[in-house]
């Protein structure tokens, strides 16, 4: 056995991203990794590159007890991982890159460039990727950079290589490069973990499957005894808890129209609406375009084509000011990033997007400020000091709250929530919904983005669903989550 | 809050620390010199002030304050009256602030570099067009601008307090003052918020230009001469007003009075060493280790707040 992981546990803070992940893996292997998002799949595999140190768990290597403290150890056994994000030195060369933290040198300190280039050169060749090995990397494509990532995975990975979803941002060609690299790797004895949402193009390839849900491993079996169905079922296999309930509401006026809508290069003719009255939900898996649709709808992205209506007038939304003046608001993803002013106060915060409100001929009117602050800290219940508190000091699902509340005062009727839910407590969730909730009683439209699929259960009349770029479907709100996972994640329809 | 109300208290104990150590110190005409020394460092770093807070820096204000004030003498020796000349010595000022300010938006280019660009380029067209000689034919009634009484209280006094209160009230009561706050502490939650992010940044340094310009027009007024040289290095100082009084360079915090005490407390310590003979060159040294020490005790303060 190369690699036996046991019940590896792996908390960041408060939050436990990996409960109990178990995985073997053998020599001359290719062993499919499969979850949902967040699941644990991409920590499980940090740990094993020895990008994370795990706080429980029993980590074997070819038999023995390791303890791996950073990458370089992971590379000393042999073990190398091909990631997703990239992690390239953007101003080095490709070949540079290929060979970093292991630079062949000539002397002490001095580096070997002219060798470097050689063997960047052959790795290449060997595999036909429309790469030259004098390139900068950062005038790559996200696919070319992906095959640098690769090269540098071949060249260092002599035992056990990870591949985390490298092909989805390949073409077909190098896809099937790929694949060809895997499998010449099974045949020389090397181990291989693929994580991958694309079960049907990998069945001719993997021999076992291991399915990780909720940060524990919950299924492991060779590949060919397993149907997709099976293996769905394991990913999103939880009994839903009911958390919330919600009564659907008289549907209104078309508040929000898209037709046939692409922006570069992502988003393809993607068409839906969205009525007064109405919670839809938007599901897929990470870098199917959600956000970006959020982003393009809210001015922040140039649309390629298609049109967008609001409250049935076309509207050509440049920046976020006209999305605003159109009656837009969006609840981004990351609130610390985009969704607060967080050294600022509450009150400065929630009065930021609507200001008249609190002003006149521009000067600000501090009474008005205050009673309108109060008024919306009461009505979300914004647990907090006073007013003038810092929003960052506020825990996660308060500081969402103030987030929306800067909408509230804008009165906007169509809302774009972005993972409203992320990293906040269930009882914050819970009022969030009801937000929402009050917000659609109101008469708003609202998008609701989420990775949570019990939650899109709960929540949403109806869910849409994204798969690279496309919207793969839609669901009435009690769909399963079997139905979502199967629109979300996979190419065709399984068979049943 | 003792750490907050710091620069207060430095001020007070350096005024204290003074009077007891120079008799020459408590005179009229030594503050009065003091003041008007200190006016036209003020009137900038309020400018930077602003500036700063919406996130950006200007580098080039030394060299502003020379155009401001050489193109304004040049229209008084072109035969401008003396208030329409000031006006055009701030416009002046204001112009180089607006051209700053598009330049960091439209082109997206780091305020840092853009400024040390206009630094160069600013002060470079004041040598051309004065051809690198002073202006000198001035009214005589122009010095009233720099050295002028009322009541005994010299009249750049008085400006200067309504330009910092004219300031405050913009930063702390009004939609704009709100919005560089917030473009400063956040730019992208600021966008996100449907806030026209570029339109406020461009204001912040054109309104920053046009105090440098009046503050460029103060110092002619005081040598009687319009300078293209002027200004030089004036920048830092106005930069370590605004940093010793609390403002922080990545944006999202300042206030006027915290600027104000800054730039009082480098004056002191200029006028303080001169009383007390130390060397000019250590003058230097020890306003330099003071803006260090002041945002040490800043970043000291906002680590143990978390």
């Amino acid at each position: 056995m190369l690699l036996q992981l046991q019940q590896m546990e792996k908390r960041f803070g408060g939050v436990t991203a990996l409960r109990s992940g178990t995985l073997t893996v053998q020599s001359g292997e290719v062993h499919l990794l499969m979850g949902e998002n967040g699941a644990g799949k991409s920590t499980l595999m940090k740990i094993v590159a020895g990008m994370y140190q795990p706080d429980g768990g029993a980590f074997l290597w070819q038999g023995q007890p390791v303890r791996l403290t950073c990458p370089a150890d992971a590379s000393a056994l042999g073990i190398a991982m091909v990631h997703q994000e990239s992690l390239l030195a953007p101003h080095l060369t490709v070949a540079e890159n290929i060979f970093l933290g292991k630079l062949p040198s000539r002397g002490p300190g001095f580096v070997d460039r002219r060798r470097i280039h050689a063997e960047a050169a052959r790795l290449i060749e060997a595999h036909n990727f429309p790469l030259q090995a004098g390139w900068r990397v950062d005038r790559l494509s996200p696919a070319g950079k992906q095959l640098v990532e690769i090269c540098r995975a071949i060249h260092r990975g002599s035992s056990l290589l990870i591949f985390d979803e490298p092909t989805s941002s390949l073409s077909e060609a190098e896809t099937h490069e790929v694949f060809r690299i895997v499998r010449t790797l099974r045949e020389r004895g090397t181990g291989v973990i693929y994580i991958t949402h694309r079960l049907e193009e990998l069945r001719s390839l993997g021999d076992r499957v291991t399915v990780l849900r909720d940060g524990e491993t919950v299924h492991t079996a060779p590949l060919a005894e397993c149907t997709t169905e099976a293996i769905i079922q394991h990913m999103v296999g939880r009994p839903v808890t009911a958390i919330y309930t919600r009564e659907s509401l008289p549907i209104g006026e078309e508040l929000l129209r898209v037709d046939h809508l692409s922006v570069a290069p992502l988003l393809k003719d993607i068409s839906f609406s969205l009525r007064a009255g109405e919670i839809v939900g938007l599901a897929g898996l990470v870098g199917a375009g959600r956000t970006e649709l959020c982003r393009a709808l809210f001015g922040l992205d140039r649309i390629t084509s298609g049109s967008v209506h609001v409250a049935g007038r076309p509207v050509s939304i440049r920046s976020p000011r006209q999305a605003v003046a159109a009656g837009l608001a969006l609840i981004p993803e990351d609130r610390q990033r985009t969704g607060l002013t967080t050294a600022l106060p509450i009150s400065h915060n929630i009065t930021l997007a609507h200001f008249d409100e609190v002003s006149r001929y521009g000067f600000l009117n501090r009474a008005a400020e205050q009673s309108v602050s109060q008024k919306f800290i009461q009505q979300l219940r914004i647990k907090c000091e006073s007013p003038r508190q810092r929003a960052g000091r506020l825990s996660g699902g308060n500081q969402q709250k103030v987030a929306i509340a800067k909408w509230l005062v804008k009165q906007a009727r169509v809302f774009l929530f972005d993972e409203p839910t992320r990293g906040i407590d269930v009882g914050a969730k819970v009022e969030v919904f009801e937000t929402m909730d009050a917000l659609a009683r109101a008469g708003a439209a609202i998008l609701m983005v989420s990775s949570e699929l019990p939650e899109l259960l709960q929540v949403p009349d109806r869910i849409l669903v994204m798969r690279q770029g496309t919207l793969t479907g839609e669901l009435p709100g009690r769909a399963s989550q079997e139905a979502i996972m199967r629109l979300a994640a996979f190419d065709k329809e399984p068979a049943a | 809050m003792i750490q907050r109300l710091l620069p207060f208290l430095t001020l007070i104990a350096l005024f204290v620390g003074l009077s007891i150590a120079s008799p020459h110190f408590l005179t009229s005409t030594n503050l009065s010199s003091v003041v008007r020394q200190t006016a036209v460092i003020n009137i900038m770093a309020l400018g930077m002030t602003l500036i700063i807070i919406g996130g950006g820096i200007d580098l080039s204000v030394g060299s502003i304050l020379a155009m401001g004030g050489l193109i304004g003498s040049m229209a008084m020796e072109k035969g401008v009256p003396i208030v329409p000349a000031i006006f055009i010595g701030i416009c002046t000022g204001l112009v180089c602030g607006f051209l700053n300010g598009l330049m960091t938006t439209r082109l997206r280019i780091n305020p840092f570099i853009v400024t040390l660009g206009t630094l160069g380029i600013y002060r470079g067209v004041a040598l051309m067009i004065s051809n690198g000689l002073p202006v000198h034919s001035l009214p005589p009634a122009f010095s009233y601008l720099g050295e002028g009484t009322i009541y005994g209280i010299p009249f750049v006094w008085f400006l200067l307090v309504v330009c910092a209160v004219a300031v405050h009230i913009l930063l702390e009561h009004t939609k704009h003052g709100r919005f560089v706050f917030a473009i400063g502490s956040n730019p992208d939650a600021a966008l996100y918020a449907g806030i026209s992010t570029s339109f406020h940044t461009v204001t912040v340094y054109t309104i920053g230009g046009a105090l440098t310009g009046l503050a460029g027009m103060i110092e002619a007024s005081r040598l009687m001469t319009g300078q293209p040289t002027a200004g030089q290095g004036y920048e830092l100082q106005a930069i370590a007003a605004v940093v010793i009084g609390g403002g922080s360079l990545r944006g999202g915090e300042g206030t006027v009075i915290g600027t104000l005490v800054g730039a009082f407390i480098m004056g002191l310590l200029a006028n303080g060493s001169d009383l007390l003979g130390i060397s000019p060159y250590l003058q230097q040294a020890i306003i330099g280790a003071v803006i260090i020490l002041a945002v040490a005790v800043d970043e000291l303060r906002k680590r143990r707040l978390g």
